[in-house]
């Protein structure tokens, strides 16, 4: 059973908005005493992830929450945005795709670095991922 | 200084219509105005009284005027100030007017809420001199046009602290920009970069620029970019500092990648982030030394050599 110690809801809406989400989910994984592997692994993710929130949703929100599941604690992270949503995700998943010219691996990366990934598109409805990282057993 | 926050505000014949039509300073309202400049000037010295009576009551304020004289100096131009409103007009000139004047408070560090409330008080006595020469329709009337052009100005000096604070954020990121790519030449052709802080895509651009300028100027042969002050190194920069990679290439340089800590060496392969066509090191120092060791020298303790 995990529980919601904490959580943050912040915009997503100009690059500035990227740097605040970012370091506050450094912030809290270190308040969380995650290791710096795990640190920097979030921390990254968070940065991947609500970049592609601003590039391809057009702007949305980033949810952060410190959670625990009795035993240990992560960090979770929730991105919404009610941009174009993702058409093949099989593809944006796989990596190595870009519809802007960057390297691709925003998405697949990302979820390498974290230890739970969900995620769920609608075409012309917008996306929503969700990730976790825990403090390592 | 006005003129040029004139320019910030974007503050034309356009702006300046658009502006009047929304506080609805009409061509009636002036010409009024201009009627009741006998009044004014009647006026003048009870309402500028008035006024600095508030501003020197409270500590905030009275701070601004450290004597007599000062007092006397603010009063004379409170009143050019205030018969002002009333000559009947309200365009550019008007409105470079009470820009300088807004500035003027922003130098002296005179906030917005004291203006506010200041020209609160402005209106207050001014109703009450209103209604005891005219009668209770004709006063309202007058108060109207009044308060249209008051608020009109209240509009013009709010618009010039924001301006003035837009002009100090902009000086303040040239100042950031300028100071944020240091080049440093730490021996003969070769260059040390070291990154410091967020790398958006504005400051990507400009490390590339910088570099690739720098680089021909010192025609270097090796260039070391430092990123131990990173905080966090995302596909974003990874791809920054790539594409520098390959454009310092093209010009026959070499670039080290030094300052890449265990955390990040691990995140950019989990990421899948193929650095393969950079030299990288793990600190400074290990780049220096590769990059003389490339350019056929080393560094040589002396005193091992002798024994």
């Amino acid at each position: 059973m995990i529980s919601v110690v904490a959580q943050y809801k912040l915009d997503v809406r100009c690059e500035d908005d990227v740097v605040v989400v970012r370091r506050k989910a450094r912030q809290l994984a270190q308040l969380r005493r995650l290791d710096p592997f795990a640190t920097a692994a979030i921390t990254t993710a968070v940065s991947e992830l609500s970049r592609n929130v601003l590039v391809h949703g057009r702007g949305g929100i980033a949810l952060l929450e410190e959670v625990s599941d009795g035993t240990r604690y992560g960090i979770r992270a929730t991105f919404e945005d009610q941009g174009p949503g993702i058409d093949n995700l099989e593809r944006a998943l796989a990596g190595g795709y870009s519809t802007t010219r960057t390297m691709g691996l925003g998405l697949s990366g990302s979820r390498r670095l974290v230890d739970r990934f969900d995620i769920q598109t609608t075409v012309g409805k917008g996306t929503m991922i969700r990730v976790e990282k825990w403090q390592s057993a | 200084m006005h003129t040029r926050y004139m320019r910030i505000l974007k503050f034309d014949e356009l702006e300046l219509a658009s502006r009047r039509a929304f506080f609805c300073v009409s061509d009636a309202d002036l010409q009024r105005l201009a009627g009741l400049r006998p009044f004014a000037e009647r006026h003048t010295k009870e309402v500028v009284d008035a006024f600095y009576e508030l501003l020197l009551g409270h500590p905030e304020t009275a701070k601004f005027f450290p004597d007599e004289l000062a007092v006397k100096h603010v009063k004379k131009l409170q009143s050019e100030y205030f018969l002002q409103l009333f000559e009947g007009r309200c365009d550019l000139q008007y409105v470079e007017n009470r820009l300088r004047v807004g500035a003027a408070h922003e130098r002296i560090g005179l906030s917005p809420q004291w203006y506010l409330g200041a020209y609160r008080r402005y209106l207050e006595v001014l109703r009450g001199c209103l209604f005891a020469d005219y009668g209770p329709a004709e006063a309202v009337a007058h108060l109207e046009s009044i308060t249209r052009l008051v608020f009109f100005d209240m509009s013009v000096a709010i618009d010039t602290y924001i301006a003035a604070n837009v002009d100090t954020i902009g000086r303040h990121q040239l100042a950031i920009r300028e100071l944020s790519t240091p080049v440093i030449r730490v021996h003969e052709r070769i260059l040390l970069m070291p990154l410091v802080g967020t790398i958006d895509s504005m400051r990507a651009n400009q490390i590339m620029d910088t570099l690739l300028l720098r680089v021909v100027e010192e025609q270097a042969r090796h260039v070391i970019v430092d990123i131990a002050g990173v905080p966090v190194v995302d596909t974003k920069v990874a791809d920054s500092l790539i594409k520098t990679t390959a454009a310092v290439r093209m010009l026959g340089t070499q670039v080290i990648v030094t300052g890449i800590s265990a955390p990040i060496a691990r995140t950019l392969v989990q990421l899948g982030v193929d650095v393969s066509t950079m030299h990288t090191r793990a600190r400074l120092q290990e780049g220096i030394e590769l990059a003389l060791e490339m350019s056929g020298k080393t560094i040589v303790d002396r005193a091992r050599v002798g024994s």
